[in-house]
This record gives C-alpha cells, sequence and structure tokens, in this order.
C-alpha cells in the first residue's frame, strides 16, 4: 500500500514538472477548456435561475371566455356555476365582466374613449375571465380546460391570457436541448485538447519513458504521470471556469436587473449549486484522465 | 544465473545476427563479450536484458526463462539487471541525483531510503558532490559513471555494460573497469561487451568472443 501510494506520489510530483516546463502551453489549454466549460456553465446558471421567474410568471394564467352574443344573465350564472363545478380543483376564481363594464373600462382610457364614440353600439361580449390555480404544470391544464370548455354552449370563444408562458417554457425547453448539445460538445473539446496535450508530451518525454522501462518501470508507473497532467488539466480547467462564469455574472447580472426592473420582476443568475459544480467538475477530471489513458497507450509504444 | 541454449537471433527474414548461442554463467561471475564491431555483441546483452526477444532458442536469466515472460512481469526481471548501454540514456532535463533517483522511483523506495542509497552509488563511482550538477555539465567519462551509479543503485543481481569503455581516455577506462570489478567482487554478475583487447588482457576474465554470429568461450585466468 505504501510503495502504490509512493508511487502516485512520484506521478504527481513528474506531472507537476511536466506542467510547470510547458508552462505557457498548459497554461493555454487550460484557458481554451475553461473557456468552453463557461458557455454551458453560464447557460446551466440562466436555466436555473429561470426556473424560480418562471413559477412567479405563471402564478395565475387566465382563461376568457368570450360569451354567445345576446346569452342572457340567468345562463351567464349557469356556466359560472358549472365551471365551478366540473373544475373546481383547477380554478381560483370566476368572474363575469359584462359588456358594458368592459366598454366603461376601456372610455377611461383616452386612447380608446375617441374610438368607441364612433361606434353604433357595443362590440364588446360578456365575457368570463377563470383564474386557474398555481400548479407546475398550468399551460397543460389550461389546455385541457380550453378543450373541454370550448364545446359548451353559450361559450362562443376562449382565448389563453398566458399564451406566452407557454412559449417561454418552449423557448426554456430549447433552451435545455441546445445546453446538452452544447455541454457534449464541451466533453469532446476536452477530450481532443488533453488528448493531443499528451501526445505532444509523450512525444517529448520519449527518452524518459525509454529509461524508465530499461530501469523495469512497468507501463503503469509510465502511463500514471500522463494521467495526473489529463486530471489536473482537468480540475485546473474547471476551477478557472467557475472563477470566470462567476466574474462573468456579476457584469450579466447588472445589466439583467435593469432590464427586469421595468417588467417589475426579480431576476437574479447564479451559479448551479455546488454539488451541481462538484459533479461537473470531477466529469471533466475523469474525462482528462481518460483522454490522456487514451493517448498514452497510444503514443507510447516503441 | 545467466544460460544460452541454441540462441538464434535475427531481424525480419535476414541473416542470424546470432547463430546457435550456448552458454552459462555462474552467479558472481565476470565475463567479458569480445569480438569486432557488428559481430552481435550488444544484441546478446539485450537478449539477456529482455530487451529483445530471440528468435529461437531458450535463454533463463536468474530462473526465469525470458521468453516466457510477458509485457507485465518482464519488468520485474529488468529490476534485477543494471543495464549501461552504448549510449547512456541520460536525462539531461534532471540534475544527477535525480538520474540516480529514477530507478528507487520505480521500486518505490521512501524518500529517505532512496537519497541515502542514490549517494552512496553516486561515492561509488566517484561523482560524491556532484548530485546537484546538470548531465551536461559531467564529461564523458563522468557521464558513462553516472549511467553506471544508475544502473547499480537498485541492487541488481546482474550487471551489463555494453562498450563503456569505448569514448574514454585510459585512466578514465580503468577507472570504470574498477568500479565494475568491484561490483563483481560482492557478487553480481557482471558481463562487459568490448574490443579493447588490452583492457581485458589487463583483467584477465572469462572471454565469449563472438565473430560472424557464432560463439567461442575462452577461459580466464582465476584472480
Amino acid at each position: 500500500m505504501r510503495r502504490w501510494l509512493r508511487h502516485h506520489r512520484y506521478a504527481l510530483q513528474v506531472a507537476l514538472r511536466r506542467l510547470r516546463g510547458h508552462g505557457l502551453s498548459s497554461l493555454a489549454n487550460i484557458l481554451v477548456i475553461a473557456l468552453m466549460l463557461v458557455v454551458p456553465l453560464l447557460g446551466a446558471a440562466a436555466l436555473q435561475s429561470a426556473q424560480p421567474l418562471m413559477r412567479q410568471l405563471a402564478v395565475n394564467p387566465e382563461l376568457t371566455l368570450f360569451l354567445t352574443p345576446g346569452l342572457d344573465t340567468a345562463a351567464q350564472q349557469a356556466l359560472q356555476a358549472r365551471i365551478r363545478t366540473e373544475a373546481d380543483e383547477q380554478v381560483a376564481q370566476v368572474r363575469l365582466i359584462p359588456a358594458a363594464q368592459a366598454m366603461d373600462e376601456l372610455r377611461a382610457d383616452p386612447a380608446w374613449a375617441q374610438a368607441f364614440d364612433a361606434l353604433p353600439a357595443n362590440p364588446l361580449p360578456d365575457t368570463l375571465v377563470v383564474t386557474l390555480k398555481d400548479t407546475d404544470a398550468p399551460t397543460r391544464i389550461a389546455d385541457t380546460l380550453m378543450q373541454a370548455w370550448q364545446h359548451w354552449p353559450g361559450v362562443d370563444r376562449i382565448q389563453l391570457d398566458s399564451d406566452w408562458v407557454r412559449r417561454l417554457e418552449s423557448l426554456l425547453a430549447l433552451l435545455r436541448t441546445g445546453l446538452t448539445l452544447l455541454a457534449g460538445a464541451v466533453l469532446i473539446v476536452v477530450l481532443a485538447t488533453v488528448f493531443n496535450t499528451v501526445r505532444l508530451q509523450a512525444l517529448t518525454q520519449r527518452e524518459e519513458i525509454a529509461v524508465a522501462r530499461l530501469v523495469g518501470a512497468t507501463e503503469p508507473f509510465v502511463r500514471r504521470p500522463f494521467l495526473y497532467v489529463g486530471a489536473l488539466t482537468g480540475l485546473a480547467a474547471s476551477l478557472l471556469a467557475w472563477l470566470l462564469a462567476g466574474l462573468a455574472l456579476i457584469p450579466l447580472n447588472r445589466m439583467l436587473e435593469r432590464f427586469t426592473h421595468t417588467y417589475d420582476l426579480e431576476w437574479v443568475l447564479h451559479l448551479p449549486p455546488p454539488a451541481d459544480l462538484l459533479s461537473a467538475g470531477a466529469l471533466t477530471v475523469l474525462l482528462g484522465a481518460v483522454a490522456a489513458r487514451l493517448s498514452v497507450t497510444r503514443h507510447t509504444r516503441f | 544465473m545467466i544460460e544460452f541454449q541454441h540462441v538464434f537471433k535475427s531481424y525480419g527474414r535476414g541473416r542470424n545476427i546470432l547463430a546457435d548461442v550456448n552458454f552459462s554463467t555462474e552467479a558472481g561471475e565476470f565475463l567479458f563479450i569480445s569480438g569486432p564491431s557488428g559481430a552481435g555483441k550488444s544484441t546478446l546483452l539485450k537478449l539477456v536484458a529482455g530487451l529483445e526477444p530471440a528468435s529461437r532458442g531458450a535463454i533463463t536469466v536468474n530462473h526465469h526463462r525470458i521468453n516466457r515472460l510477458n509485457a507485465r512481469t518482464l519488468p520485474y526481471l529488468r529490476r534485477t539487471v543494471g543495464l549501461i548501454l552504448q549510449h547512456t540514456h541520460l536525462l539531461f532535463d534532471r540534475r544527477v541525483i535525480d538520474n540516480v533517483l529514477l530507478p528507487l522511483a520505480v521500486l518505490g523506495l521512501d524518500a529517505r531510503t532512496a537519497i541515502t542509497r542514490a549517494r552512496a552509488a553516486m561515492d561509488k563511482v566517484g561523482l560524491r558532490g556532484k548530485e546537484d550538477y546538470w548531465p551536461i555539465e559531467l564529461s564523458g567519462g563522468e557521464q558513462q559513471r553516472l549511467a553506471i551509479a544508475r544502473a547499480i543503485v537498485g541492487r541488481p543481481a546482474i550487471l551489463i555494460a555494453d562498450e563503456p569503455t569505448a569514448n574514454l581516455d585510459a585512466a578514465s577506462a580503468l577507472r570504470i573497469m574498477d568500479v565494475f570489478r568491484d561490483f563483481n567482487q560482492v557478487g553480481v554478475t557482471t558481463l562487459i561487451a568490448s574490443h579493447d583487447a588490452p583492457l581485458m588482457a589487463r583483467y584477465a576474465r572469462r572471454t565469449l568472443h563472438v565473430e560472424a554470429g557464432r560463439f567461442t568461450d575462452l577461459p580466464g585466468v582465476p584472480t
């Protein structure tokens, strides 16, 4: 066990010496990998930070039921009661807005007042505004209710006032898919960069490898420092990526704050939770070691 | 200790470098391999160290049949064989002491023991005080002695040297030969390939003479 630990300590020292020996190119490799990691990190930050925003926005999606012109008050109230009875679990509130009230509200806006004066009669229909309860899948529930209600007698047309929430959800799903693809591309970049670094190092260390074999080094002994080079490159790149992503969030949040303030919203980007960051870092370290293993096995056959 | 039985060596389908070589050595023996350049001396030493496989025949070193060892087990045999090749294979980007420490790192010795043994090996070959030098700062003879220090630091049972005095002046050559003799006297089997007839005559040991791939066993004068 002690011998095994000494071998690993030796491999670590050799790896650090090699990284130091090729300081500039090691730094360039670490920087390339770190910059590639920053992009999905920021993407993940945006996605994860958007989840609470989504809930905040979708808290009260509303369905507006435009009633058939001429529907009498009793029928309107019956419709209101039916909604309450059949969809009580999903519905938070049902409000009847008579056409006259809607017209009065619009007339209060000077921009509309003149336009309505020109009309011979009130063109607005009576409406039922149904506010849904806050759930995890508001758009799906709203869709189901729309499908059911649009065939009810007395209902002329239904409009989902929170339709844009669905678009935002779709956009986020698209971002999530894009992020997954981007993460895949980053993994390939990590593999390729470390593979090439180790290939160059194996070429420059030919003499050392040959001498080590002469004095009885096993292949794991020869390979181990290269694996450490790969893993250390991954580790340094991960740490640098976290730092860069953290720094990038400062001006991004400043700009975002100005933007969201105009919508009266709170949206602050923050890095993914430490557990996720550690998992991503561990994966990068592992990938570095795997790439080094593939490269060193291939390039030390002499 | 070392036994060759009907050993042939050729490269590809070319002519035999070695043809039907048979000899054996006892533990602690001092043996010269002599012959003109290109006769196959270096090839024979490489076969003993397991650096090259034999084309035919059986080679036994330290009770191990070399051709039965695989890539995983061969390194462990190499640790029992100290090898000094014509080209010293020093690591010029490491200090002198670090070159000597390499075989001990392979063995996984603790740092204190490794340093003690490396200093002792350097002392034996007369390089004391040059631990922190770079190999390039050493003379040709000193570089050769550094290669010897690296070969002996792991306390091998067999020491193999290929033309260790070829590029040295007479005084340096004698000093290096004395180092080999000292190791042989403490029981290390020593094989030295050389074509320096006066030097071999001076040490008057058993000599395997190789010419055109065939060996003649010439007994030495007991010392």
